[in-house]
């Protein structure tokens, strides 16, 4: 276990160090720089110079790459160009909304998928109907969901706010605020568990203890309940691990759609300010936590299957 | 009987103040800017949310257009215009406390004519040869020689004045002497504003406070307007949004001239466009009240050169090149391009600017009607700034050139467009440089007609100013002289 867990470790640390490395290579290529991005269309050349000099932008490449990986040994992701303020500070503001909005999103997702995969397999009209919807979701893109709802709950019926967000302060007030945009996270990915969900099932309820179970007269909801949902839902959290990783881009173009100032938002806000250190920041951030969500999701493979073992 | 009548007149007139004044006006604005202080960043969402709002300089641009007086009283230049004398107004406080005198505007103006100072635009203030106080509310400035521009550089908003000394502070934690002040910029979210009670114009402003927020994406403006959240769509609403939003009784949208032209831009030093014949076919071959129609529903003003139709001194060209495919093919044939040999090049557009897009690709389809095979390249923002306009490495693109009286960019031959005239900068030296405002004019037309006639460029139209708003809001600048979306006046009918 212990050997199993350095060796996760090693290999998180070797990942963050990898991705930081690529932005930073793809931001040098990448046209385009954050001095222009600061002073606009019609800047003097001794403005950009003199901004140039200021965040140390007239160095060459490498010693900025050793500065910026001697920091991130000591945890220092540098100081945000467009903001001016430490990346890891911005960070801070910013992950709790995406983690909520991921969390709420993928709960969301759970909480319709699995019932509705339970559902689907009592009756094959159902089963045909919401594979058809669920199809359905799964093919519109999530801006499109985004507006769709918006135009939906906050305007039509205006039951929930359409976009912003107010702030931790009032607690209620911002989940009200994250319910839209965690709703279309979840039906993006609720069609994609729904339809793994139901295979899995589908596959456990054809074997020969299920058939013991039923003959024995157990009644069918404790048949999917308790003998059917356990063995099914491997299959469902090694998706879940994959989907670690498309809840957050999913969570960038949500961001965008209701204005919700997250890590989303934030890359965008850097990517076109060319801000290289906060973005270096937020793609280490990212790439931790998927790790840390990949790494979740291992553990719990342990504790629904009891066969697997770390070595 | 008299008395009654203007005891009710008074009563009216009471009611209807305490219905204007007062509440929180929330708008939404397209994107973050980098910095709150102007003259540390061009980008043209700062005036936006702060000229004459929180910052104001000596002079000011009103909705007309028109310089007026801000922080001078009045002003007058010696009949050489070498010398000219600013009467500042008395009584004036900054939004922290400090009283507002000569020291401020000789710290601002030493410090904008410094090349060195980080300054954005340097250039402005390059004819000042000295600031001086004669006292604490006059301040002189004497010029190393005419500078026709010089009033209106002093409305531009890097003009603003600061207090003196302030300058980090001023990017991220703006003060000023406008009627709003400064309170939070929430990033990623918005800018809060709220009244100046020591405002020095009794009765402004109306309304308590303003919430410029953020919401770069359309769609969700227009949700957010509809839904609520947000009094104004302070501006770029798409004709389409217009036409709907103005159809319903619960909005209105306003229009308006802004002083953006959209741009055609070409690589006059590169094939095929340093061939003047290939830019006058382009010119003949663009139907523009078309364009406007087709892709604009109509909004927009059809304009021949590079300035804006609410600008002084404009001359309307935008007859000179009537549509003419024949015409235009006859040039072409000329140039050496035909049937056989198309012209072929590419046609850069800017991801985020939707008008020019959808211009850019009507124009492309346009072109392809007489045989000219436009390849259409779109690139990311950062990628258009750091490739056509500071590289040059474009054939041809479109761009809205939003800074107001901007002709002067025609002078500088290593601007992207790569327009090398020296009749060109003869004729922009003598505007700069003579006292005669008539003849001033005179030579703004004549630079006007020679960019024209040399089709440097293919002017498409002056930018539609739409705004969208609840019904309720009142006093919302219909024009947009210069970028600014002043909320002085405006107030909440309830």
């Amino acid at each position: 276990m212990a050997a199993y867990a350095l060796r996760r470790l090693l290999l998180a640390l070797g990942t963050l160090w990898l991705a930081g490395s690529l932005v930073f290579l793809t931001l040098l290529l990448l046209p385009g720089d954050p001095v222009q991005a600061i002073l606009g269309l019609e800047a003097s050349p001794e403005a950009r110079a003199a901004l140039e000099r200021a965040l140390g932008l007239d160095r060459p490449p490498l010693p900025r790459y050793l500065d910026w990986l001697w920091g991130l040994l000591r945890l220092d992701l540098g100081e945000s160009i467009r903001y001016g303020k430490p990346v890891g500070e911005l960070l801070e503001e910013r992950l709790p909304l995406t983690l909520a909005l991921v969390g709420l999103g993928l709960s969301g997702a759970l909480l319709l998928a699995l019932p509705l995969a339970l559902l689907a397999l009592r009756s094959p009209p159902l089963d045909l109907l919401l594979s058809g919807l669920m199809a359905f979701l799964q093919s519109l893109p999530t801006f499109f969901l985004g507006v769709v709802l918006l135009y939906a709950f906050a305007v039509h019926l205006p039951l929930l706010p359409a976009s912003g967000f107010p702030g931790w302060e009032r607690p209620l007030e911002a989940l009200r605020h994250l319910l839209l945009p965690a709703l279309t996270l979840a039906l993006a990915r609720a069609a994609i568990l729904f339809r793994m969900a139901r295979g899995s099932l589908l596959e456990v309820l054809s074997q020969d203890y299920i058939r013991t179970a039923r003959a024995k007269g157990v009644p069918e909801g404790r048949v999917l309940l308790k003998h059917a949902l356990k063995p099914a839902s491997l299959p469902l959290v090694t998706l879940l691990g994959l989907e670690g990783g498309f809840l957050l881009t999913g969570a960038v173009v949500v961001e965008a759609v209701f204005a919700l100032p997250g890590l989303g938002s934030l890359a965008l806000t850097a990517l076109e300010a060319r801000d290289y250190p906060l973005l270096q920041g937020l793609v280490v951030a990212m790439a931790a936590l998927i790790v840390l969500f990949n790494l979740a999701v291992d553990l719990l493979y342990g504790l629904l299957d009891p066969r697997i073992e770390y070595a | 009987m008299r008395k009654a009548w203007m005891a009710l007149l008074a009563w009216t007139l009471a009611l209807a103040l305490a219905q204007t004044r007062g509440g929180e006006l929330r708008v939404a604005v397209l994107a973050e800017p980098p910095v709150l202080d102007p003259s540390a960043s061009t980008s043209q969402e700062i005036p936006r949310m702060l000229y004459d709002n929180v910052l104001q300089g000596l002079v000011k641009l009103n909705e007309k257009g028109e310089i007026v007086p801000a922080l001078a009283e009045r002003w007058e230049g010696s009949p050489s215009s070498l010398t000219w004398t600013f009467h500042l107004r008395k009584g004036v406080r900054f939004h922290n406390g400090a009283p507002f005198t000569a020291e401020d505007v000789l710290f601002k103006f030493n410090r904008a004519r410094d090349p060195r100072s980080g300054h954005t635009h340097p250039e402005y203030y390059r004819d000042i040869q000295s600031v001086e106080a004669k006292d604490p509310y006059t301040v002189v400035f004497r010029l190393r020689q005419p500078d026709q521009d010089f009033l209106f550089n002093l409305a531009r908003p890097d003009s603003v004045i600061g207090p003196k000394g302030r300058v980090e502070e001023q990017k991220t934690q703006p003060i000023g002497t406008g009627p709003f002040r400064f309170v939070a910029w929430e990033r990623g979210v918005g800018v809060r504003l709220e009244r100046f009670e020591g405002y020095y114009e009794p009765g402004l402003p109306y309304l308590d406070r303003v919430f410029f927020r953020f919401l770069p994406d359309p769609n969700a403006q227009i949700a957010a307007l509809r839904a609520g959240d947000i009094h104004v769509i302070g501006l770029g609403v798409s004709p389409e949004a217009a036409l709907t939003l103005g159809r319903d009784p619960a909005f209105k949208v306003v229009s308006g001239t802004t002083t953006t032209e959209i741009t055609v831009g070409m690589n006059n030093a590169r094939p095929p466009f340093n061939d003047p014949r290939v830019r006058r076919a382009i010119q003949h071959a663009v139907d523009k009240k078309e364009l406007i129609q087709g892709v604009m529903l109509g909004f927009g003003t059809p304009i021949g050169s590079h300035r804006s139709p609410g600008e002084r001194c404009y001359e309307d060209l935008s007859g000179l090149y009537p549509y003419d495919p024949a015409r235009a093919r006859a040039l072409l044939e000329a140039a050496g391009y035909g049937p056989g040999n198309p012209l072929r090049f590419t046609f850069t557009l800017a991801a985020p600017y939707p008008y020019e897009r959808r211009l850019g690709e009507a124009i492309a389809a346009k072109l392809a009607g007489i045989g000219i095979q436009a390849r259409l390249e779109v690139v990311e923002w950062a990628t258009w700034l750091s490739r056509v306009f500071r590289g040059a490495d474009y054939q041809m693109t479109i761009i809205g050139h939003s800074e107001p009286h901007d002709i002067g960019v025609y002078a500088n031959p290593g601007y992207y467009f790569r327009y090398d005239s020296p009749r060109f900068r003869e004729l922009y030296a003598q505007y700069l440089r003579t006292p005669d405002p008539n003849r001033a004019c005179e030579l703004m037309k004549a630079m006007q007609r020679l960019l024209a006639e040399d089709a440097v460029n293919l002017w498409v139209m002056n930018a539609p100013y739409i705004a969208a708003m609840r019904r309720e809001v009142m006093g919302w600048w219909q024009n947009q002289p210069t970028p600014s979306l002043n909320v002085t006046r405006v107030y909440l009918a309830r």
